[in-house]
């Protein structure tokens, strides 16, 4: 069992730079938590403070309900996965795998049983007595985790693990990882810069911007129903189309030379926002041909299953959708176009406007 | 693949070296450097003494080159090396009553006066120093002819249980 709770923790460099605020979670037994958000905004930090490389200047952090906030790393039962792998080169991937358990003068027949089968788990059996050096790079990443697992840890944690490989080793090294995550039925924290990583592996995700949490949910919360338009926008590939100065009246959002039809929920929602401007989010995938929408075309970019366009609608403003099946528009072309699913953000404080009519609680 | 209680040691030869034998030979360097440079010591006259020095000097090239592949032969379980490590122990086990004990029984007129070529204590450490060089040739040896033995039959094993 491995519960962690992290309260109100606050990092605070020595020259007064504030990383990480107030920071709130419990991650249950087993969960696969993903920290999420662009570069310099506190999930590395976060994730270090956790793993005790990091002092935590503020707040309490509690592994099974004990306080671990002031322990030194090699003493909170945790496993780390960096980016750049950080084996020794001059080992061979056994040695690379026992390394940490022979530092611990572990009985040499249960350190080889420990390798054996973490190796085996990671398909890395046949790689053993190999130097990391011979290894593509998704097999060294698979050797790094491999020195986890055979800690077995009580949490593990990953810094943005998947970063230094390409696309397609990406792609496979992630559902490794997610398999992984399946047999060993571990606690998992999980940083990275990518949405895909994120919605694909995660049990909850961690949205952050500049050292805030902005929303903790499930991957369907975060791209369902977010809570403010930084995650509306962080969430979702294309990213969310925005359309500021948007009125409602007479049942129908106007503004920027275009007039949308709204559904009898919407403008429920919508109801306390008569008369004033709020913020209209579509995504690109809720945007489907037909219509009354006329989009002006400027660009084409066929992706096989789906066909992303770029236009403008109304006054110029910049449109992306993506169309389901291969289109052939031109620079030019005129399109009638209308939106699906509509998302309503309010201008002030820029969060989602709810059913109720309450604003989110970014 | 769920591994057998009983083939465990064996099993962890496939992944590691035989750090031990290797070090061994590694000690057995140290000790023939050590004896090496307590000749030097020797004040000798005579020309007779000053080629054997000198030969045996050439000799510790020698070993100290063939001991260190050796080293690492034996750290990857190559039998063959035990064998020019036994052959390289009982060479230090000769050269004591070479050079160390011809010295030390030997006298020679220096300026009228007579003079032993190695003094007693000179003699008692440089046989040590062989002698530890030689144990340590001889055990590196055995210890990796059992390890290379206990490993090939664990791989025979392994490849008729495969086939």
């Amino acid at each position: 069992m491995a519960e962690l709770s992290l309260q109100h923790l606050d990092k605070i460099y020595d020259n007064k730079v504030q990383a990480v605020f107030d920071f709130n979670m419990d991650v249950r037994d087993g969960e696969l938590i993903v920290l999420v958000g662009p570069s310099g905004c506190g999930k590395s930090t976060t994730l270090r403070m956790v793993a005790g490389l990091e002092d935590i200047s503020a707040g309490t952090l509690l592994l099974d309900g004990k306080d671990i906030t002031q322990a030194p790393a090699k003493d909170r039962d945790m496993a780390m996965v960096f980016q750049n792998y950080a084996l020794y080169g001059h080992m061979t991937i056994y040695e690379n795998m026992a390394f940490s358990l022979t530092l611990r003068k572990e009985d040499p027949n249960v350190i080889h049983k420990k390798v054996l089968a973490a190796a085996e788990i990671l398909g890395l059996t046949s790689q053993l007595n190999k130097k990391p050096s011979q290894l593509s790079g998704g097999q060294r990443q698979r050797v790094a985790m491999g020195r986890s697992i055979v800690r077995n840890p009580k949490v593990f944690l990953f810094d943005e693990p998947l970063s230094n490989l390409d696309a397609k080793l990406r792609g496979a090294t992630r559902r490794e990882i997610l398999l992984l995550h399946k047999r060993l039925k571990a606690t998992m924290l999980y940083v990275t810069h990518d949405q895909t990583e994120a919605l694909t592996l995660a049990d909850r995700i961690v949205c952050m911007s500049m050292g805030h949490v902005q929303q903790i949910g499930t991957p369907l919360e975060l791209y369902d129903s977010p809570v403010n338009m930084f995650v509306a926008s962080f969430i979702g590939l294309p990213p969310m189309n925005f359309y500021h100065g948007m009125g409602f009246e007479d049942g129908v959002l106007k503004g920027n030379g275009m007039e949308v039809e709204l559904t009898g929920e919407e403008k429920d929602i919508l109801k306390d926002y008569y008369g004033k401007e709020i913020v209209l989010g579509v995504r690109p995938e809720d945007i489907h041909t037909g219509g009354t929408m006329p989009v002006k075309v400027i660009s084409n970019e066929n992706l096989g299953m789906n066909t992303l366009v770029h236009g403008t609608v109304g006054e110029a403003k910049h449109l992306t959708a993506k169309l389901k099946g291969w289109a052939d528009y031109r620079n030019g072309d005129e399109v009638t176009m209308c939106f699906g699913r509509k998302h309503f953000f309010d201008r002030d404080t820029t969060c989602a406007i709810r059913k109720e009519g309450s604003v989110g609680n970014g | 693949m769920e591994m057998d209680e009983r083939y465990v040691r064996q099993d962890r030869l496939r992944y590691t070296k035989n750090t031990v034998s290797s070090r061994l030979a590694i000690l057995a360097i140290l000790f023939d450097v050590l004896f090496f440079v307590s000749i030097y010591k020797s004040d000798v006259g005579s020309w007779y003494y000053t080629i054997l020095i000198g030969a045996s000097i050439l000799y510790n090239l020698v070993f100290m080159l063939l001991a260190f592949l050796s080293s690492e032969g034996v750290k990857r379980y190559k039998p063959g090396f035990s064998w020019l490590l036994i052959a390289l122990g009982a060479i230090q086990v000769v050269r004591i009553f070479i050079l160390p004990m011809s010295a030390h029984r030997a006298e020679l007129e220096l300026k009228g006066e007579t003079v032993r070529v190695m003094g007693d204590a000179q003699f008692i450490r440089c046989v040590i120093y062989l002698c530890v060089s030689s144990a340590a040739c001889i055990a590196a040896a055995v210890i990796n002819l059992g390890k290379s033995r206990m490993l090939k039959a664990h791989l025979a094993r392994l490849g008729s249980r495969q086939a």
